[in-house]
C-alpha cells in the first residue's frame, strides 16, 4: 500500500516534465518521418530513373531525367534490346546455371548438413569446421587458378563449368545453414524410425526432407541472387560469344554502344527482372532469409 | 545378462559404425565439388604464386621464389592501389554502416501514424537486389557529365556541374557512394534483426526508472546492437575489398591509377597483361590473407560475445 503511493507521488513529479518531453518528440517524430521519406525517395531516384528511362527515346532520357509522361513513352528499347543482346539465349543461360547449381547446392548440402548435424564424432566436427573456415575465401583470389583447372578439365566455356562452380562456392554456406537447422529438430523426430530398422537414406527422405522447406527456402533465395547476379564467373569462363549470361550480354552490350542510354536501361531492367517480380511477392522470405544468414555467420 | 548387454552392446556400436559410414558418404558430393573447386585452387593460387607460369601450357612451371612478390611493389601504380583499396574500404564500411544503423533505427519504431515500416524496409532492402555490375552501369551512366542525371538535377537547382569521374579523389568519393548504395540494405536488415532482438522489457525498465530516450539509446540500445555492428564492419569490409566489377564500371580505374583496386589489378595481371600471372596470383594471395585476417576478428570478436548471440 504504502508502497504504490511512493511509486506514484514519483511518477506524478516527473509527469510534467515527460509530457513537455513527448510534446517535443512530436516535432521529431515528424520530422524523423520526414527525413526518412526524403532518404527513401533519393536512395529510389537510381531505380525509377532506370525503370523510366528502359521506356523512353534517348532525348527524353537526357533532357528530362526523371520526367515520365505517356506521349514519350515507348517500347523501341524493350524491343531493340530483345533483339541485338541475344535476350533470350542469356535469359537461357543464366536460367541454366542458376536451376542446375541451386539443384546441387540444396541435394548436397542438405544430406551433408544432415550427417553433421546428427552424427557426433570428431571428424565430422572437424570437416564442419573447415568447410565453414572456406566461406572466408574471396572468389577472385582464385580466379586465376580456376580458369586454369576448367581449361584442364575441359570445362572451359561450357555452362557445365558454371554449374559446378558455383554449385561449389555456394555449398559452405548452404551446408552451415543445413546444419544449424537440422540440430535445432529434436532428435526424437528419427529415433523411433532407427529403432524399426530404417536406414539413414529413409530417414532422410521420408523424415526430414519434408521438414527442411524454410531452410531450403532461405538457402534458394541467398544463392539464387548471388548466382543470377554473378558477373565475374560468367565473364571468365563463358567467354565464348554464344554463352554469355545475363550480365555479362548487358554488359557487353553496353560497352559497344555507350551513349545509347536507353537500350542499357532496358538491357539492366530486363536482367534484372526475375529476381525483383521475384522479391515483390516473397519479401518476408527474402529479408529473412538475409538476416539469418548474416547473423548466425 | 552380460552377455546381453555385451550383445546389445556389439548390436549398438555396428549400428554406428553403418551410420557413421552412411554419414560419409552424405559428405562425398559435396567434398567432391568443394574441394575441386575452392581447395584445389587456393593451394594452386599459391603455387603460382611462387612460380613462373606460362600462359600457354599449365605445366610448364619455373620455381622463382619470391620474385612475384618483390616485384609487385615496383609495378605501375602500386601506392595509388593500396591508397585507393584502403579509401574505398574504409569509406564504404564507415558510410554504410553509420547511415544503415540510423535508417534502421527510424526503421523500427512502430505506432501509430507511421508508414508501413514493412513496405518502407523493402523499399531500402530493394537496391541489394540488383548485379554489382548492373549498379555499376547504373552509376555510370548517372555520373556522366554532360548528360547525366546527377548533373543535370544539380544544374536544375542552378549549381555548377561537377565532373564526377575524372577529377581524382572526388572519383573516389563518387564510387564509393554507388557501392555504399548497393550495399546498404543488407546492413539495415542486419541491424534490424539486431534490434529486434533487444528484449522489450529492458527499455520498459528504463522507462519506468525515468531513463531519457538518450540515455536509453547511449546504455541499452547501442551496447545491445554490439554483435550486429561488429557483424556489419566485418561483412562490409570484406564485400569491399572483395568488389571488383562495381568500382570497375564505374570509374574504369581512371583518373591515372587513384580508383583502380587491388581486386582489379588481379583481374589486369590475371588475365589481360601478357606473362604477368605470376603478379596476379602473388596480389590474389595477399587478398585472401588480407580477407582472412579480418575474418578471424570477426571469430574473435563475436567469440567473446557468444553470451548475447
Amino acid at each position: 500500500m504504502q508502497k504504490g503511493k511512493v511509486k506514484k507521488i514519483d511518477t506524478n513529479t516527473g509527469g510534467s516534465k515527460r509530457k513537455a518531453n513527448r510534446d517535443g518528440s512530436l516535432i521529431g517524430k515528424i520530422l524523423g518521418e520526414i527525413g526518412l521519406l526524403l532518404g527513401t525517395i533519393v536512395v529510389w531516384i537510381p531505380i525509377y530513373y532506370f525503370i523510366i528511362g528502359a521506356f523512353k527515346e534517348r532525348t527524353d532520357i537526357v533532357k528530362f531525367p526523371l520526367v515520365m509522361t505517356f506521349e514519350t513513352m515507348s517500347f523501341n528499347n524493350i524491343i531493340e534490346t530483345i533483339e541485338k543482346m541475344d535476350f533470350f539465349n542469356a535469359l537461357k543461360n543464366t536460367g541454366a546455371i542458376t536451376l542446375g547449381a541451386l539443384l546441387l547446392v540444396v541435394a548436397f548440402g542438405s544430406i551433408a548438413g544432415f550427417a553433421l548435424a546428427r552424427i557426433k564424432r570428431r571428424g565430422f566436427k572437424v570437416y564442419y569446421g573447415a568447410l565453414i573456415a572456406l566461406m572466408v575465401v574471396p572468389f577472385i583470389g582464385v580466379l586465376i587458378s580456376l580458369i586454369r583447372l576448367t581449361v584442364t578439365l575441359n570445362l572451359y566455356n561450357t555452362l557445365w563449368a558454371g554449374i559446378l562452380i558455383q554449385a561449389a562456392w555456394n555449398l559452405p554456406f548452404a551446408v552451415f545453414l543445413y546444419t544449424g537447422f537440422i540440430r535445432a529438430l529434436p532428435k526424437e523426430l528419427e529415433e523411433a524410425a532407427y529403432v524399426d530398422g530404417c536406414s539413414m537414406f529413409r530417414v532422410y527422405f521420408n523424415i526430414f526432407l519434408p521438414l527442411l522447406a524454410p531452410v531450403t527456402a532461405t538457402c534458394l533465395i541467398r544463392s539464387g541472387i548471388s548466382i543470377w547476379n554473378d558477373y565475374l564467373l560468367s565473364l571468365t569462363v563463358l567467354n565464348d560469344s554464344y554463352t554469355p549470361t545475363l550480365m555479362v550480354a548487358v554488359q557487353s552490350f553496353f560497352g559497344d554502344r555507350n551513349s545509347e542510354y536507353g537500350l542499357a536501361f532496358a538491357g539492366i531492367l530486363l536482367a534484372s527482372l526475375p529476381i525483383m517480380i521475384m522479391f515483390i511477392f516473397l519479401q518476408k522470405y527474402f529479408i529473412k532469409g538475409i538476416a539469418a544468414g548474416a547473423v548466425k555467420g | 545378462m552380460e552377455q546381453l548387454t555385451e550383445v546389445k552392446r556389439k548390436r549398438r556400436s555396428k549400428f554406428e559404425s553403418k551410420r557413421t559410414w552412411t554419414g560419409i558418404l552424405f559428405l562425398i558430393p559435396c567434398t567432391i565439388l568443394v574441394v575441386m573447386f575452392i581447395v584445389v585452387p587456393v593451394i594452386n593460387v599459391v603455387r603460382y604464386s611462387f612460380n613462373e607460369v606460362s600462359l600457354a601450357d599449365a605445366s610448364d612451371v619455373t620455381f622463382v621464389g619470391l620474385d612475384n612478390y618483390k616485384a609487385v611493389p615496383q609495378t605501375e601504380g602500386f601506392t595509388e592501389m593500396i591508397i585507393a583499396t584502403i579509401v574505398f574500404a574504409l569509406g564504404v564500411t564507415i558510410v554504410v554502416v553509420g547511415l544503415a544503423f540510423i535508417v534502421a533505427l527510424a526503421l523500427d519504431k512502430r505506432g501509430r501514424g507511421r508508414i508501413n515500416r514493412g513496405f518502407m524496409r523493402s523499399l531500402w532492402f530493394f537496391p541489394a537486389l540488383l548485379s554489382a555490375a548492373i549498379v555499376g552501369i547504373l552509376w555510370r551512366i548517372m555520373y556522366h557529365y554532360t548528360n547525366g542525371v546527377i548533373n543535370k538535377s544539380i544544374q536544375a537547382l542552378g549549381g555548377e556541374r561537377v565532373n564526377w569521374l575524372e577529377t581524382p579523389w572526388l572519383t573516389n568519393g563518387a564510387v564509393i557512394i554507388a557501392a555504399v548504395w548497393l550495399l546498404m540494405g543488407m546492413a539495415i536488415v542486419i541491424f534490424l534483426a539486431g534490434l529486434q532482438s533487444i528484449p522489450t522489457s529492458l527499455y520498459e525498465a528504463a522507462r519506468i526508472d525515468g531513463a531519457s530516450k538518450r540515455q536509453i539509446r547511449r546504455n541499452i540500445t547501442i551496447p545491445m546492437m554490439a554483435p550486429a555492428i561488429t557483424i556489419n564492419v566485418l561483412t562490409i569490409s570484406i564485400a569491399a575489398f572483395k568488389m571488383y566489377e562495381l568500382p570497375w564500371f564505374i570509374s574504369l580505374g581512371l583518373p591515372g591509377y587513384t580508383t583502380r583496386l587491388l581486386t582489379q589489378r588481379i583481374y589486369f595481371y590475371g588475365f589481360e597483361a601478357t606473362n604477368l600471372m605470376g603478379i596476379g596470383a602473388a596480389l590474389s594471395v595477399v587478398l585472401i590473407i588480407v580477407i582472412t585476417l579480418i575474418s578471424l576478428i570477426q571469430l574473435f570478436v563475436l567469440r567473446k560475445r557468444e553470451d548475447i548471440f
